[in-house]
């Protein structure tokens, strides 16, 4: 074994119980955990290889928890990510308030992260479609104006999961080069400076 | 063993006497709903020259403190936890103290409580929070012990059986009662009526109040209610607490707290269950003290700078303990640990990093704490506390090299087996008719206890059998005439508890 080596920082944000923690166990395990939910604490890290062309990308997954209780801190988690994945769940408008408030922390601090709308729990949806709480077409209209991807997924089914994260990698894939000899990977104990003088609420 | 295990020459010392950075800039966040939270003190501020400010604060530990754990001790570092057969005991030259043993005590137990048992019983095994109950039905009166938790404005925070909402009002009541009292400048301690006894403990800013109808004392029953606010505290820092209160008084914590209530859950039904949390003690994981060295070996080689503790538990016991040169972990807060690993199954997913205050070692900031399991579908899980929230990677890499010096010794299969069976029938200490018994070494902090005998492996039996405990262990610690040794015969145990300079041992033996 070696050190961990990871390609790309990728980050789950979301309101809590919106499924970030399903989707990723969907796209590490294939599996769908049923029982009590049980909510992340902190954030959980599992670095996932995938295959894009001929090249292994290995993405650093970040699986925040979504309680207001880890608000503050969670600049640590997303800081230098090339990609993040911000979930709301299609049966609850008020988790894609939450969505929104993510992107605009995003566009504030990390211009360079990708953005991935992910509506999650849509086999809900397909059960009754009277469940949907969150219109279609705002979002891509919402994902347009920021130039971001959307998603329509289900951890239950594993519908449309490997495509978001493949869709993740694969843009990384192509835009690694531009940025390369800046950034490349990530390193916590860079720009630890810049950190501390942006990290804080009023 | 020499043994700093981590680096010398860091310096922790807070030049300023405060947490927040001198020279931190503000910048504006997107609008969030939470309330500001203090700068420096949110979760994750890394503080890693204020974290040390305190020392230990041991001011508010149950009566009983305890000195120093191991601080005359040649080592840098200690190493807790050895293996504990009745043969060893004798050497041991600590003082000690023992918990107690079962006696008949039924009297006190009407059969409704009985019943009442089962019930929490099956809520338990449901792993359903019993907040759908309605408040007020006579079973949710008739749970045994009710634990509340307010703000000073008289807002619920938690409840333990029923939804905060519909106790607003009663919360409301407990608040004017305390604050009635305080204006008079007296302080209320319990109030004891009909069969029940209310107990409060004001820790500003929250109002703690536990409602028991067991024969537990008012001492142990504020005790308890220490341990829910530190659990708090664990979680928000006290510094973050008195500022948002500050901010606003009515504030609603509970969202904040969203989604940390079975983590206050599980705690009490430690408490009711644990004797660990009576005794100071946390049990320790029987293993060969050769596989032990090399464990704790194995842990101290995988240092880093801001690595403070390295603990290794299997399942809730302590398999070792590594920890920074002079820097002590206090009971209370490994006790919030293992609360913290036992009750969430989220540290199976990945590498877990979490912010966590312990506040018995500093109330003021947070630690990161580095979770994961060895192995997916191992019980082994290694707890690595580090005082810089950027330090992820270098911590991940501790745990992989602690892992492959490991695996290369024949130690990690003794300590897999150990971990197979973690205990171990009372027979095994060779002494006939004893059905029972907790052994606590008070130099180490750690006790030892065998497996639960056929007679008590009922809930409602096994939590008569830490009352009987809690019996002992107040005879022992009486505050104005602690007693060395106790003898108690009854109809379907006998008890005895023995506190020694050599050894101490309780015993429960049938009659
Ligand atoms: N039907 C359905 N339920 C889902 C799906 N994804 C998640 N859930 C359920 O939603 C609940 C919350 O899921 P989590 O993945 O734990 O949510 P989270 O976003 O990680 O929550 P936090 O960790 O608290 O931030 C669980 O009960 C899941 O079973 C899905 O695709 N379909
Ligand atoms: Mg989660």
């Amino acid at each position: 074994m070696t050190a961990m080596r990871v390609d790309a920082k990728v980050v789950m944000l979301g309101k809590e119980s919106v499924g970030k923690t399903s989707l990723v166990e969907r796209y590490v395990h294939h599996r769908f955990l049923v029982g009590p939910y049980q909510n992340t604490i902190g954030a959980a890290f599992v670095a996932k290889p995938i295959n894009v062309g001929d090249k292994v990308i290995t993405l650093g997954i970040w699986d925040t928890a979504g309680s207001e209780r880890y608000e503050a801190m969670s600049r640590i988690y997303y800081r230098g990510a090339r990609a993040a994945i911000v979930c709301y769940d299609l049966t609850d408008s008020s988790s894609f308030l939450r969505a929104r408030f993510w992107v605009k922390e995003l566009q504030t601090f990390e211009e360079h992260c990708k953005i991935y709308l992910c509506g999650t729990k849509n086999d809900l949806i397909k059960a009754d479609r009277s469940a949907r709480q969150v219109d279609y077409h705002d979002v891509t209209d919402f994902a347009d104006e920021i130039g971001a991807q959307h998603f329509e997924t289900s951890s239950k089914t594993g519908n449309n999961v490997d495509e978001l994260f493949m869709k993740v990698a694969e843009d990384f894939s192509n835009s690694a080069f531009e940025l390369m000899p800046e950034e490349k990977g990530v390193d916590l104990g860079q720009k630890k400076d810049s950190y501390f003088y942006s990290c804080c609420h009023n | 063993m020499a043994a700093d295990v981590h680096n010398k020459g860091v310096t922790w010392d807070a030049p300023n006497g405060s947490l927040v950075p001198v020279d931190r800039l503000r910048s504006e966040r997107s609008d969030s709903p939470t309330p500001g939270l203090v700068q420096g003190t949110e979760p994750g501020a890394g503080q890693e020259h204020a974290m040390f400010m305190h020392a230990q604060s041991f001011e508010d530990l149950a009566a009983e403190s305890e000195s120093n754990p191991d601080s005359d001790q040649a080592e840098d570092q200690s190493v807790l936890g050895e293996s504990q057969e009745a043969s060893e005991k004798e050497g041991e030259e600590e003082e000690q103290r023992g918990g107690a043993e079962p006696e008949e005590e039924q009297k006190d137990q009407p059969e409704e409580n009985q019943k009442q048992h089962q019930k929490q019983k099956q809520e338990v095994q449901t792993g359903v929070r019993g907040k759908e109950e309605d408040v007020t039905s006579e079973a949710w009166r008739r749970h045994r012990k009710h634990v509340f938790v307010l703000s000073e404005a008289g807002k619920p925070i938690y409840t333990r059986y029923g939804t905060e909402e519909a106790l607003s009002t009663t919360m409301g009541v407990m608040m004017a009662l305390v604050s009635f009292v305080e204006a008079e400048k007296n302080i209320i301690r319990a109030i004891h009526a009909d069969g029940c006894r209310v107990v409060f403990l004001h820790k500003s800013p929250l109002v703690l109040v536990g409602v028991s109808q067991s024969s537990q004392s008012d001492r142990e029953l504020s005790r308890e209610l220490q341990y829910v606010y530190y659990q708090i505290v664990s979680l928000l820092t006290l510094t973050q607490l008195n500022h948002i209160f500050q901010h606003k008084q009515n504030y609603d914590l509970r969202r904040l707290l969203a989604g940390s209530e079975h983590l206050t859950d599980s705690l009490l039904r430690l408490l009711d269950r644990d004797p660990g949390l009576l005794l100071n003690a946390v049990m320790s994981l029987p293993l060969s003290s050769s596989a032990r060295d090399v464990v704790s070996t194995s842990l101290q080689a995988a240092k880093a700078k801001s690595l403070v503790f390295s603990i290794l538990l299997a399942g809730n016991r302590l398999v070792t303990l590594v920890r920074k040169k002079d820097q002590y972990l206090h009971h209370m807060d490994l006790h919030l640990l293992f609360n913290l690993v036992g009750s969430s199954s989220s540290f199976r997913e990945g590498e877990g990093w979490t912010p966590i205050c312990l506040p018995k070692f500093n109330t003021a900031g947070f630690f990161h704490a580095h979770i994961s399991y060895l192995e997916p579908k191992s019980d082994l899980c290694l707890i690595l506390v580090s005082t810089d929230r950027e330090d992820f990677f270098n911590l991940s890499d501790c745990k992989r090299r602690f892992l492959e010096r490991l695996r290369k010794r024949s130690a990690y299969q003794a300590l897999q087996e150990a971990v197979q069976t973690p205990t171990y029938p009372v027979s095994q200490v060779g002494i006939p008719e004893l059905w029972h018994f907790v052994y606590k070494s008070k130099s180490s902090g750690l006790y030892t206890s065998p497996e639960l005998p056929v007679p008590y492996q009922k809930e409602e039996e096994h939590e008569r059998l830490i009352g009987l405990y809690r019996y002992l262990h107040s005879c022992l610690h009486h505050p104005t005439r602690p007693l060395r040794s106790v003898y108690r015969c009854g109809d379907t145990e006998n008890l005895f508890a023995w506190v020694s300079t050599i050894t101490t041992a309780a015993f429960n033996k049938q009659v």
